[in-house]
């Protein structure tokens, strides 16, 4: 009974700081990027304050939209911090009886599907380019995600995320196998799809026809445009976290010890922080791709997470 | 070039066309045919195909006061400045109308539809008499180039519906794009027909910044005249105000000082060095490659600190007159020019080394937005856009003015006619600018920057052509009592904008900003 107040403390408290943080490890990139531009940029407090603004704005939308439009924001928000549940931040105490990798997956996926609905419920044809995009690139990384996450479940012998991390946590470098390093490699290609960031897609851009995930947000205004954004800024510290405890656990709180769990949040905002650079040092470097090329670069990732699988039951 | 080779034009004309012709003239640069209206499109295709003449311009004065008729003006260029071919056509106030010539010079589609919004005359057998310039709401019985139109009394707006080109077939949608649009950027309307990504049709619709420069002219002294010119299209204004100058001191026969002609070389050549740092900056930052782009815009920016510690201005307004320009440039600040250009130059190096050395960069440009040699040609289009798909046209080496002369200059020129061959064309001028204003600096004489101008003679007429960054744009003035009786602007991007509906077809959706950027087209240059 105990452990289980623990795991529900702990995975709320775990939500709350990822939620808290994700406008912060935006404002970070942001700040990078323009230090790369040989800008000033920002203080990188600036999506705080942005956030701020956002929720005492009035809101407009367009005279075609239904329920499903309103809802969105909230389901997506939603989907994310329930995912947030079941995903070790700091510590491997976590929900994860309540559901597995499977789970954490299709609730993005859930994320994605209402984005593109109430992207087109708006009747805009920018929502409906963006729509199509989207599910263009995703349908090649759901599939890299699985894969991708089942290599590090074979490795551990679990498809739960917090037990993954607590067996490669505790077990040392033992369990470190050949195949981790291509699963991760796979899974951050799909950091970077999933979050909309160069080559995939350019979250600075004011061209409404090249857009991909501001293409389907263009429509929302104000407090709804406030849920959509930080819907999205926290998953992609979701995704940083998995990235950091499922493939590289190596430092996160093990046990309830205020040592461990202070030695777990300074270790995960490091990998998370280090993640962050790389994603603006990659987008400083290199220019977006063509539309219709992302489909190869999103099937190496996806040859990268099958030969993740097979290079366990070979090697 | 001689009369003799225009007078052995006239010669070879064919028969069936001389009946038709009234009168005509030859002098060292001209020729002037008078004809009637029927024989306009014969002589026209005869012009376009045995001698290659490209169409600078197609418009009509309104000259009922005076002669009783309107009177149409072809203006026609012989290739590599081997001089100019003026047909006159009267059209009679009473039928008002002309027979169309875009079925022979297929350049002439825009010409006459801009002819028809602006007099109410019809260019007949044109095969898409849509309204170009006037907005839809615009009442069908005004036509605001006729002089006895009265631009104080306010326009009654009328609804009715623009005709788009419908694109039918399964899966196939259209996106409007605009006239109001995300970044700040003017305003034009985009009617994209799709299949998925792929793009099948393009139709621009422009017309939105319509305010009437022309008609504002006709009111206008001459002297004030550079003023209104500099503000046809913010970023060229140096060129058109220029191109004013110097349609007007023809007119009047002024020899304008050889300090000026030197000095307008030096201005004209900072207009293009800014706005090509611009342009190309804006490419790269269209691939999302920003940390690129900045490079180039960190130098536009210098560029533009530099012209206003030269000239006071940032965007070198306010420098010509009538008959020289306003402002000299000293020794000490030759020698700015000269310090800051050799830095300049490694800079951009520097962004060229970055940029063309980034395989995602080429990926992106390369192939994309490919305008083929036959459409550049058969659209006559001008400038780098002309020069990148392998049509060898510049005014300041065809048919120089200023300095030109007396400097010596590449005209870079690429055959891929794609998104890349545009940048590298840019690219490569930018450094002939630079070279082109160390020359003139270091040749240019002493003496006076500008001459007391004369009176200008009235009924004559007389245009003028300057490559801006854009390309070839025309200033064309037919006098009047102190002020132009008829003033034709003719900027390059009402040539290039129709060649950008032909280039992006083929292309996917989100590559249409990079195409766009490429052409980088004026709206207010085109509206006037």
């Amino acid at each position: 009974m105990s452990d289980l107040f623990l795991d529900l403390t702990f995975s709320l408290l775990q939500t709350l700081f990822m939620l808290a943080l994700a406008p912060l490890i935006i404002g970070i990139i942001r700040k990078v990027k323009a230090k790369f531009q040989r800008r000033r940029g920002p203080s990188i407090i600036q999506p705080y304050y942005d956030l701020a603004k956002l929720f005492h704005k009035g809101s407009s939308q367009s005279s075609t939209v239904s329920w499903v439009f309103h809802i969105a924001p909230y389901v997506c928000l939603g989907a994310v911090l329930v995912a947030s549940l079941m995903v070790p931040f700091f510590i491997t105490n976590t929900l994860g009886v309540i559901g597995d990798l499977i789970v954490v997956v299709y609730l993005l996926a859930m994320v994605r599907f209402f984005m593109t609905l109430a992207a087109l419920d708006t009747g805009s044809a920018f929502g409906g380019m963006g729509s199509s995009r989207e599910m263009m690139i995703s349908a090649i990384v759901e599939p890299t995600m699985l894969l991708a996450i089942f290599t590090m479940a074979l490795i551990t012998g679990t498809t739960i995320l917090s037990d993954i991390s607590f067996n490669l946590a505790s077990t040392g470098l033992d369990l470190v196998h050949p195949s981790l390093f291509l699963a991760a490699a796979a899974f951050f290609v799909c950091l970077m799809a999933e979050n909309a960031r160069v080559p995939f897609d350019n979250p600075a851009t004011h061209l409404e026809l090249t857009m991909v995930h501001e293409a389907m947000v263009l429509e929302y205004s104000g407090k709804s445009l406030a849920i959509m954004e930080l819907a999205s800024w926290t998953k992609l510290v979701l995704f940083a976290a998995l990235m950091a405890n499922v493939f590289f656990p190596w430092g996160i709180a093990t046990e309830v010890t205020a040592q461990a769990i202070i030695m777990g949040i300074v270790a995960i905002l490091g990998k998370v922080v280090l993640i962050a650079l790389v994603i603006a040092v990659i987008e400083s470097s290199m220019a977006k791709m063509r539309l219709f090329r992302l489909p190869n670069l999103l099937t190496v990732a996806f040859t990268l997470a099958l030969l993740g699988v097979l290079s366990y039951y070979i090697l | 070039m001689s009369v003799e080779d225009l007078k052995e034009i006239m010669e070879g004309l064919p028969p069936a066309i001389l009946p038709a012709i009234a009168h005509w003239e030859a002098d060292a640069e001209q020729l002037t045919i008078q004809v009637e209206k029927g024989a306009l499109p014969m002589l026209a295709g005869h012009l376009h195909r045995k001698h290659h003449a490209r169409l600078i311009s197609e418009h009509v004065a309104d000259e009922r006061r005076e002669e009783g008729c309107f009177i149409l003006y072809l203006v026609l260029i012989l290739p590599r400045d081997k001089g100019v071919v003026t047909c006159l056509a009267e059209i009679e106030p009473l039928y008002g109308s002309f027979p169309s010539i875009t079925s022979e010079i297929f350049a002439a589609n825009w010409f006459e539809r801009e002819v028809q919004d602006l007099f109410g005359l019809t260019a007949e057998g044109h095969p898409d008499p849509r309204p170009l310039m006037l907005y839809d709401d615009w009442p069908a019985d005004r036509y605001p180039l006729r002089k006895d139109f009265d631009a104080t009394v306010p326009i009654p707006r009328v609804p009715s519906h623009y005709a788009f080109k419908r694109v039918e077939g399964e899966g196939i949608f259209e996106i409007p794009v605009g006239p109001v649009h995300a970044g700040v950027i003017e305003p034009g309307h985009f009617r994209f027909s799709v299949a998925g990504e792929p793009i099948i049709n393009l139709e621009i619709r422009l017309g939105y910044v319509h305010r009437g420069v022309e008609k504002l002219s006709e009111a206008l002294p001459y002297a004030q005249g550079t003023f209104l010119a500099e503000r046809i299209s913010g970023d060229n204004g140096y060129s058109h105000s220029l191109a004013y100058c110097q349609a007007v001191e023809a007119a009047a026969a002024l020899q304008v000082p050889e300090r000026a002609l030197f000095l307008r070389t030096v201005y004209s050549e900072m207009e293009r060095l800014y706005n090509h740092m611009g342009d190309v900056a804006g490419i790269v930052l269209d691939t999302a490659f920003t940390p690129g782009a900045q490079m180039a815009y960190l130098l536009r920016e210098r560029l533009m600190g530099l012209n206003e510690s030269v000239s006071g201005s940032r965007f070198l307004r306010s420098l010509n007159c009538l008959g020289g320009v306003r402002r000299d440039i000293d020794h000490v600040a030759s020698l700015r020019i000269n310090a800051f250009l050799v830095k300049a130059k490694l800079d951009f190096n520097d962004f060229k080394m970055k940029v063309l050395g980034m395989p995602s960069f080429l990926d992106r440009t390369e192939t994309t937005g490919v305008l083929s040699l036959e459409a550049a040609r058969q659209l006559m289009v001008v400038g780098p856009v002309a020069r990148a798909s392998g049509i060898d046209i510049d005014v300041r080496r065809d048919r120089p003015y200023a300095a030109y002369k007396d400097v010596s200059f590449n005209v870079p020129l690429h055959r891929e006619g794609d998104v890349q061959a545009r940048f590298l064309v840019k690219c490569e001028e930018v450094y002939e600018s630079i070279s082109i204003i160390e020359q003139a600096l270091d040749q240019i004489p002493a003496g006076p920057i500008s001459v007391h101008m004369s009176a200008v003679p009235e009924m004559l007429a007389r245009f003028s052509l300057v490559e801006s960054h854009r390309g070839e744009l025309m200033h064309w003035i037919l006098t009047g009592a102190g002020c132009p009786h008829r003033h034709k602007v003719r900027d390059a991007s009402f040539m290039n904008w129709p060649a950008l509906e032909v280039a992006v077809p083929g292309n996917i959706v989100p590559d249409f900003p990079l195409v766009n950027k490429s052409f980088n087209l004026s709206y207010a240059g085109n509206d006037l």
